[in-house]
């Protein structure tokens, strides 16, 4: 080999070595990529598949391409709009007690007192339920003949007769909201609790010394230190909440009538129920779009962690 | 010796060492799905006797939760979709006309023409299971009929006797209606489409074009819904209750009549001895009436690579006396004649009060349409018209539409 050829295989190595370095991590990343296209992107892709088609579990080989006729049958289906009112009053009332609640119980389990232990533990029972459970349990609370609630109501004569509150519309949506409720505030007890311990002793005791009060020392120094930790836990729960349909499903199956119906809920009983599983994918997207904003801004809030 | 060489002779000899082993053929297995009432009891013994009569068949018996017909029937067309459905599983005519319309069934006709114990199955049984397009794809496997279930002692105390007609029925529930006790456990919720057809349907109403508006259809619905908004001889939460709660109720006394059929005797008779007893659903007043032929049949799927194996197993269960043994597991009645007469394992008043009601029993329409309608709009629209948030007429209009467009 000539001299003359020794600066052009100097080049070809100095170029042929970065290329692997570039690669490398693509291929340190593959399988997980891989796993994600299969159990996500796929699905995802096919549910857009089949909310742009007529699509009836029984009726496979029989799918027309209808492109956007199942979302503009959405948006004429009065059902539809119900279950979207609903699926707004559901997550509002549940995402908003839930934290009231939350905020109390830590504010609570933050305070000195021997058995804080293990009222720390007890509290995420509920969470710690299967969804099922919770939901027979508290069904069998609400029973018109049974319950325990019409019992103790009756017993402190606050009713003259038992309710049957999940038999009536005025009852049942805010009985199944009490449940959830019930089962999902250990989560920002616990969120705001770990939150709670971040904040400084000197900054409460500079607080009281300058005169605040318990509630002003509260809004004015404990909420504002931890205004992120609460961001964090209502954009998540709001998620959860707005995607969850196990309780309703089993404590009322949408009933009486549409009066449990939320729009998760509807797009699962068109899949299981009508088998129209095109409409029911354009009802999930419909679904998606809308907690899109809400995704947003939690990766949004996610990316300044990091 | 060559690589290629030592190969071939590898190859050849395996080869030729597995063709001069002697044929010994693997039985053939089969899967059956199947869902009784209680899912704790198993077809085990049945399968032991089937596999020790015919040694070239396994059977792989596999139990699917029934989930009020959802459950099973998602996981069944989503099998069948999916090309992993079994060869063989239990099936409902309300879903028959889909199973068509997949074409998933395969006919039975040759089949049961050669089949020894036909004879054996009532005429009445075979035409109710006969798809719309004149084949068998169903074998029938056992039944049952809603009736009349009724609290003896309080129609004895109160010296009323087992209402024949709807007008006897509103009196006798309006009189039982005091203390706590409702009339009649009205079924509001899941499945609750059984206690409005013999008051709805037998009061005139029908699933052909116009049969759910006509007058008759109208008034014999505001009867049925006025029995808990007008009459209030129901529960309060009769718009929600389902199979749990009327039984629950009817064995605690805060019911004195409901409707079901003879799968819930044996546990009513445990609770309440000879205080429970039956009569076949009331009439109207010109004398017609409905109720509900609650089937059940086995199919072998199109799909299916041992369709003749299939249905020598199917077969097996409905012949005489393992058809006896099958209902004593899933609390049904027997589909063969001779089999109904060596059935010990109900109550002799239940099974004529059965009997008696097989003249005016029907089953829903063979459509695509009939199982969304007892999933979702018979409920829904039942229950908002209990709760007064439509009215009785809007409800048959719904049902007329989704039926009839």
């Amino acid at each position: 080999m000539g001299e003359g050829f020794a600066p052009c295989l100097r080049l070809v190595n100095a170029t042929a070595v970065p290329m692997r370095r570039q690669l490398l991590p693509f291929a340190f990343l593959a399988p997980a990529l891989l796993i994600e296209a299969a159990i996500i992107v796929y699905p995802v892709l096919k549910t857009v598949w089949m909310s742009l088609h007529d699509f009836v579990l029984f009726r496979p080989a029989n799918a027309p391409f209808i492109g956007l006729g199942n979302f503009t049958r959405a948006f004429t289906d009065p059902v539809f709009w119900t279950s979207a009112w609903h699926s707004v009053i559901w997550i509002g009332f549940v995402v908003g007690f839930q934290f009231l609640l939350g905020l109390g119980t830590a504010l609570l389990l933050n305070q000195s007192f021997w058995w804080r232990s293990a009222a720390r533990a007890l509290v995420v029972i509920p969470w710690a339920l299967p969804s099922v459970i919770t939901a027979l349990m508290w069904s069998w609370m609400y029973d018109y003949d049974l319950g325990l609630i019409n019992d103790v109501l009756l017993r402190l004569h606050l009713i003259d007769a038992p309710i049957a509150w999940l038999a009536r519309a005025d009852t049942t949506l805010g009985a199944v909201i009490v449940a959830l409720v019930w089962q999902g505030f250990p989560f920002f007890a616990v969120m705001i609790l770990a939150g709670l311990q971040t904040v400084p002793h000197e900054l409460l005791e500079a607080a009281e010394i300058d005169g605040a009060n318990a509630f002003q020392r509260l809004t004015k120094v404990i909420l504002p230190s931890i205004a992120e930790v609460i961001a964090t836990a209502l954009l998540l729960r709001t998620i959860w909440v707005a995607n969850s349909l196990d309780i309703i499903l089993v404590m009322t199956g949408g009933g009486p009538g549409f009066t449990t119906y939320t729009l998760p809920l509807y797009a699962f009983l068109k899949a299981y129920t009508s088998m129209e599983i095109g409409y029911a994918a354009a009802l999930s997207l419909i679904v998606t779009a809308l907690l899109l904003l809400v995704i947003y801004a939690y990766v949004r809030r996610a990316a300044r962690e990091l | 010796m060559e690589r290629r060489t030592f190969l071939k002779l590898t190859g050849a000899t395996a080869l030729s060492s597995a063709l001069a082993r002697p044929a010994i053929a693997a039985p053939v297995e089969l899967r059956w799905w199947y869902h009784f009432d209680n899912p704790q009891n198993t077809p085990a013994e049945l399968v032991a006797k089937f596999e020790a009569a015919n040694p070239d068949i396994k059977i792989k018996a596999e139990s699917i939760p029934w989930g009020g017909g959802n459950d099973y029937y998602t996981r069944l067309f989503a099998a069948l979709v999916a090309g992993n459905a079994p060869d063989c599983a239990q099936v409902k005519l309300s879903n028959q006309a889909r199973l068509l319309e997949m074409q998933a069934l395969e006919p039975l006709d040759s089949l049961i023409t050669k089949w020894d114990a036909r004879s054996d199955i009532s005429d009445k049984i075979w035409s109710i299971n006969k798809a719309s397009d004149g084949h068998q794809y169903y074998l029938p496997l056992h039944y049952v009929v809603l009736y009349l279930y009724y609290r003896g002692d309080l129609f004895e105390a109160a010296g009323l006797k087992a209402p024949t007609t709807f007008d006897e029925f509103q009196q006798a529930a309006k009189v039982l209606t005091k203390d706590g006790v409702s009339g009649f456990g009205m079924r509001g919720g899941a499945g609750g489409y059984d206690n409005w057809g013999p008051f709805v349907l037998g009061g005139g109403a029908n699933f052909s074009k116009g049969g759910m508006i006509s007058d008759a259809a109208l008034k014999a619905n505001r009867w049925y819904v006025g029995l808990a908004t007008e009459q209030k001889v129901v529960p309060p939460s009769a718009p929600t209750d389902g199979f749990k709660q009327i039984v629950t109720n009817f064995k605690a006394g805060r019911s004195a009549m409901f409707i079901h059929h003879v799968g819930s005797s044996n546990d009513l008779v445990t609770a309440l001895g000879d205080k429970v007893q039956a009569a076949p659903v009331p009439h109207g007043a010109d004398g017609k009436g409905w109720t509900l032929y609650g089937d059940e049949s086995n199919a072998v799927f199109a799909a299916s690579q041992n369709k003749e194996a299939a249905f020598r197993w199917i077969s097996f269960l409905s012949a005489a006396e393992n058809n006896v043994a099958l209902t004593k597991l899933s609390g049904q009645l027997p589909v063969t004649t001779s089999g109904a007469a060596q059935d010990t394992s109900h109550q002799a008043r239940f099974v004529k009060a059965s009997t008696d009601s097989l003249p005016v029993a029907g089953v829903l329409p063979d459509s695509p349409k009939t199982a969304d309608f007892v999933g979702t709009v018979w409920p829904t629209n039942m229950q908002q018209a209990l709760l007064g948030q439509i009215s009785p007429d809007d409800m048959m209009q719904a049902i007329e539409k989704h039926f009839n467009g």
